[in-house]
């Protein structure tokens, strides 16, 4: 693979390679080169991602630039006109016969208790290049075995070869410079600052490439070895990123991900959360049988009679009220084709439209497919500017967080930040437009607008307003990365600046929604008011003729509206599709009303959580790795989903289980497996025509982006109208306007069920700048009375620098004080008043 | 009529001495065992009571027969039960599947696993034939378990011991005569085996006395 790291590689050249003529780029890493021309180089700092540091000298090779042949480390050597390389001679292999019985010299040598052992470098490299046996006899350097030096990361040591790998990820790639060599000559090691963990959300990425078994994660540590595993290459569906993984396992339970290379998407990095969320496939609490209520309790059932039941109650809501009075939320955790199979089922059997794969807390689909769409690839090509206008990356689409970071540092990208609080990316921002919650149309209104104004607009000041402007004048392409900063503010504000940016010429938009699939949900007609392949009802009726019973006639409800609905009576029946209201819906009040207004709520699930245990019938669904199928992630690339182990007891693939439920209503969703859904979608969907062939004959497994016909032509995007914005209460000096985004560690399924990740929720508090905190008069951590519209609470408060002035920051699901507790969804704008337990308020 | 020729064959063997020599003559003492035969295993410990398994798999993956399921965990700090980081967390061999080639007591980094005389067993329901970690470990004092469906008799002690490895290390005949391991294996202590010429000049090869 060539270097994606530093140089531009441009120009050919020839070399000579172990005596054959093979072109070269220039600039080119000599030891890429060589490989692309299927020859192995051993070596073990050396990693395409990150630069060369020619460290371990492992690489060293034979090469002949004109004036004799010397010994040189082949990652720090660029490709030369005639050069002449011998990666076989003599002197080459005694020189890597030497560098390894060197690094040997202090190896401990524990292969049979190393985690490492049968996939290690190292192991590997020794067998095939190293001596047979060390000169050395002396003791070797003995450390203390592994220390912890994050929750996730244990680090020996002993076995370390210093290689600079997992140091150079954290500093270059990650951004989070935490561990370091320490000490010198003999007694240099790896290690972090004291008291200070390695606290990376990407940490596992360095036990994935540490060349040694120097570091291993404790999810995974002593689970098995690596000739126990079997492996099968899938996608991770913990968020909307897609990332390729290789889900391994051994005796039917899930041990491992790692992550796969995918060019376009992940370059082979995981984000922690995704990484070891596979604790959570195997979790105890897994739901393996169907639970029906009866007697007012949940008892378990066989699937034939909680589907009977489950129809009954279908048909009898349709019979009595109608299909309006049926509501369908959730899918963003099924695969594309459980996802088709539900819209078939709700939209085309029992003919409802109040379906909704987003629990009020994205766009508006038709936004998301109204707007020119762009890869991940094109947002961060170089010279470019991107806007980001949404929440922090680094929280919820952790490795898009990555590839911004590195399109910013190494390829010119201009970044320009629009959010109500600093982020992730603030650091190496151009222009961080920190705003007032609710005012983000007034900062993409200025953005466009004329320069030279030098007037403030929504709390940013014009100097970095012209930064910012400066950087699009500078020319190369737009690039919008678009999603909700904060759950407590109205959608409006947010499509009304997506709708102001569209304006600058060369534009497209990333959609960076959060859920898994929640992409190709949306694409395959879970969302209100629209059918499979991205069309409206109207547009779409005529292509579903004769494959579907029914297509609903007016555009249903979204699930702010059902909730609603549901809460004044007027919802009879709620399917929830993996979704759990309570947790995720933005404000839990409603949720909790329209789940108590509702006569029966149908849930699917893979654990009972808040709102599936409220259900008269639940249906286990089988989870990641245990269905097939593929997936679409937020650019909408579809790839491929892949099995690995067998669910839990009966659990069921949630395609079978719409499947079972339309046979129970006399329909034939005509399904008998996978591949005849994707055939379905492919010749039913228009966005997705071809999709199936595409796939099966695509060389790689990055999957493919649909529209397949190259980038959408403006006329077949869905038109939106930008809702008009709630006007805005002044702001007082005593109300603080609320913003809510979330962590990558949450109260989620994903991370509740892993035990590895239970600890590292942060915990709810409301975060204030220091200045709003020090007008309180309380310590650190103290609780506070929280006024919000509807309910007044006490919780603990913190200093945050992040959160600008006037604002308070508080984050979605997590224990202590949940934010979902004080936003009320009909307000525009959360608005709340902060008071000190012994009666001092903030400001008053 | 050719098949007679077949016949006479058999018919001629009938007349031969059987070279198959009878395991248990009547109701009497059993047929002295080959020095090298490989009876069922047991995990060893070291003198001090640890266990050697370090639960590194390595028996489980040369294992021809994959009989042999091992996990691994980590030691609790305050009461290891190996040395190290790792322990034998689950160890099972299944004995309808075993076919004692011993090729598990080879790959063993500790001697931890080695095969005794001791063959006689025999059970009647697959999960007696599953030997657990705790069916195969031996006691503090490096004594087998002795299980309800194994017939050993008393005296027969020294066929528990593990002191069955055939080959010197890599096959290197300078270590013939010499113990390539440990002096603790199994039950008690024994000398190692002779080398060849000694074996040779006694006509002792292949039995014990
Ligand atoms: S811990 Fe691993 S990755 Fe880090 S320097 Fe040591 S050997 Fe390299
Ligand atoms: S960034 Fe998202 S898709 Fe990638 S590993 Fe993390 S959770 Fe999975
Ligand atoms: S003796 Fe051979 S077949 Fe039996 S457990 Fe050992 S390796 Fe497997
Ligand atoms: S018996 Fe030996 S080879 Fe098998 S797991 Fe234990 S230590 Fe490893
Ligand atoms: S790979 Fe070149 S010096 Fe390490």
């Amino acid at each position: 693979m060539a270097d994606e790291t530093s140089t531009q590689v441009t120009g050919e050249l020839t070399i000579t390679l172990n005596g054959t003529q093979v072109d070269a780029r220039k600039g080119e890493l000599l030891i890429a080169a060589a490989e692309r021309h299927g020859v192995y180089i051993p070596h073990f700092c050396y990693h395409p991602r990150m630069r060369p540091v020619g460290m371990c000298r492992m690489c060293i090779v034979e090469v002949d630039t004109g004036r004799g042949p010397t010994l040189q480390p082949s990652c720090m050597l660029e490709c030369a006109e005639g050069m002449v390389v011998d990666t076989e001679s003599d002197v080459t292999s005694k020189a890597q016969d030497g560098i390894l019985e060197f690094l040997l010299i202090n190896h401990p040598l524990d292969c049979p208790v190393c985690d490492k052992g049968g996939e290690c470098p190292l192991q590997d490299q020794t067998m095939a290049y190293g001596p047979g046996e060390s000169r050395f006899v002396e003791s070797k350097r003995h450390h203390e075995k592994p220390i912890p030096i994050s929750d996730l990361v244990l680090l020996d040591r002993e076995r370390c070869i210093l290689c600079d790998r997992c140091t150079r990820f954290a500093k270059e790639v990650a951004g989070d410079p935490l561990i370091h060599f320490i000490n010198r000559g003999n007694h240099t090691e790896v290690n972090t600052f004291p008291d200070e963990p390695f606290a990376s959300y990407f940490s596992g990425n360095t036990v994935q490439i540490c060349p040694v078994g120097a570091l291993t994660a404790t999810p995974y540590r002593f689970k098995a070895r690596p000739w126990d595993l079997e492996q099968v290459e899938s996608t991770c569906q913990t968020c909307s990123v897609g990332c390729r993984v290789a889900v391994q396992s051994s005796r039917n339970e899930v041990l491992r991900y790692v992550g796969v290379d995918s060019d376009p998407v992940n370059w082979g990095w995981l984000c922690d959360k995704g990484r070891f969320a596979f604790e959570s496939v195997n979790g105890d609490e897994r739901l393996g049988e169907p639970l029906v209520r009866t007697g007012g309790e949940l008892r378990p059932a066989r699937w034939s009679e909680a589907i009977a039941s489950a129809a009954e109650v279908l048909q009898s809501t349709l019979t009595a009220h109608g299909p309006e009075a049926i509501g369908v939320i959730g899918g963003a955790r099924l695969t594309n084709e459980a996802a088709y199979a539900w819209a078939k089922l709700a939209k085309g059997v029992l003919g409802t439209d109040n379906v909704d794969a987003q629990l009020g807390d994205g766009l508006p689909a038709e936004v998301v497919l109204g707007l020119p769409s762009a890869t991940i690839d094109e947002v961060c090509a170089p010279g470019g500017t991107v806007i980001v206008l949404g929440p922090d990356t680094k929280e919820e689409l952790p490795v898009l967080f990555l590839r911004l970071r590195h399109a910013v540092l190494n390829d010119g990208v201009r970044l320009i930040e629009i959010a109500p609080t600093a982020t992730g990316l603030s650091a190496i921002a151009t222009a961080s437009l920190i705003h007032h919650p609710g005012e983000t149309a007034e900062v993409a209104r200025a953005l466009v607008g004329q320069p030279g104004l030098g007037t403030d607009a929504g709390g940013v000041n014009s100097a970095a307003l012209e930064v910012a402007r400066a950087a699009i004048a500078a020319g190369g392409p737009v690039r919008v990365v678009l999603g909700r900063a904060s759950v407590a503010e109205s959608v409006s504000w947010t499509v009304e600046a997506a709708s102001i940016l569209s304006s600058i010429p060369d534009t497209s938009f990333l959609m960076a929604l959060r859920r898994g699939n929640v992409r190709g949900a949306i694409d395959l007609g879970l969302s209100p008011g629209l059918l499979p392949g991205r069309v409206t009802l109207d547009g779409g009726r005529a292509n579903l003729s004769g494959l579907w019973p029914t297509v609903p006639a007016t555009p249903g409800m979204d699930t702010t509206a059902m909730l609603t609905a549901a809460a004044e009576g007027h919802l009879r029946t709620l399917v929830l599709v993996g979704a759990d209201p309570l947790a995720d819906f933005p404000d839990r009040d409603l949720a909790r009303r329209a789940l108590a207004g509702v006569e029966t709520i149908i849930a699917t699930d893979t654990y009972l959580t808040g709102s599936s245990s409220l259900a008269g019938v639940v249906l286990p669904a089988a989870g990641f790795a245990e269905v097939s199928g593929t997936t679409t992630n937020l650019e909408g690339r579809v790839s491929v989903l892949s099995q690995r182990v067998t669910p839990p007891g009966t659990a069921r693939s949630d395609w079978a289980i719409a499947s079972d439920l339309a046979r129970a209503l006399g329909v034939d969703l005509g399904f008998a497996s996978v591949e005849d859904i994707l055939t379905e979608i492919s010749s039913a969907a228009p966005s997705h025509a071809g999709l199936a062939d595409a796939l099966a004959s695509s060389s790689d497994t990055d999957g493919v982006v649909v529209p397949l016909s190259g980038p959408t032509p403006a006329d077949a995007l869905l038109s939106f109208t930008v809702p008009t914005s709630d006007a805005l209460l002044p702001r007082h000096s005593y109300s603080l306007r609320l913003v809510v985004g979330r962590k990558l560690y949450d109260e989620g399924t994903a991370v509740h069920h892993s035990p590895a990740m239970t600890n590292l929720p942060v915990g709810g508090a409301l975060r204030l700048n220091r200045y709003d905190f020090d007008r309180l008069g309380v310590a650190e951590g103290d609780l506070v009375r929280v006024i919000a519209p509807a309910l007044t609470i006490e919780a603990p408060v913190v200093v945050d620098p992040a959160v600008p002035r006037g604002s308070a920051g508080a984050w979605f699901n997590q224990d202590g004080l949940c934010a979902a507790d004080l936003i009320d969804i009909t307000a525009p704008l959360t608005v709340l008043q902060v008071e000190s337990l012994n009666g001092q308020g903030a400001g008053s | 009529m050719g098949y007679l020729r077949g016949f006479a064959v058999t018919f001629r063997q009938i007349f031969q001495r059987p070279v198959t020599t009878p395991y248990l003559i009547g109701k009497g003492p059993k047929a002295p065992k080959p020095e090298r035969l490989h009876g069922r295993h047991v995990l060893n410990r070291y003198e001090d009571g640890m266990e050697k398994c370090i639960g590194c798999e390595l028996c489980a993956g040369v294992c021809p027969a994959r009989c042999i399921y091992v996990r691994g965990a980590d030691n609790p700090p305050t009461d290891p039960v190996s040395p190290g980081e790792r322990y034998g967390y689950v160890y099972e061999i299944n004995y309808l599947r075993c076919i004692h080639c011993d090729l598990c007591v080879e790959a063993c980094p500790t001697e931890a696993i080695t095969e005794t005389k001791l063959f006689e067993f025999s059970f009647t329901s697959r999960a007696d034939a599953i030997y657990t970690k705790d069916e195969l470990l031996v006691d503090e004092a490096g004594m087998p378990k002795h299980l309800p469906w194994e017939d050993w008799r008393p005296g027969e002690e020294e066929f528990t011991s593990g002191w069955v490895r055939a080959t010197a290390p890599a096959g290197d005949a300078s270590y013939e005569g010499r113990v390539g391991w440990s002096g603790e294996l199994g039950f008690g202590v024994r000398a190692p085996e002779g080398d060849q010429e000694s074996r040779d000049a006694s006509g002792s090869a292949g039995r014990a006395s």
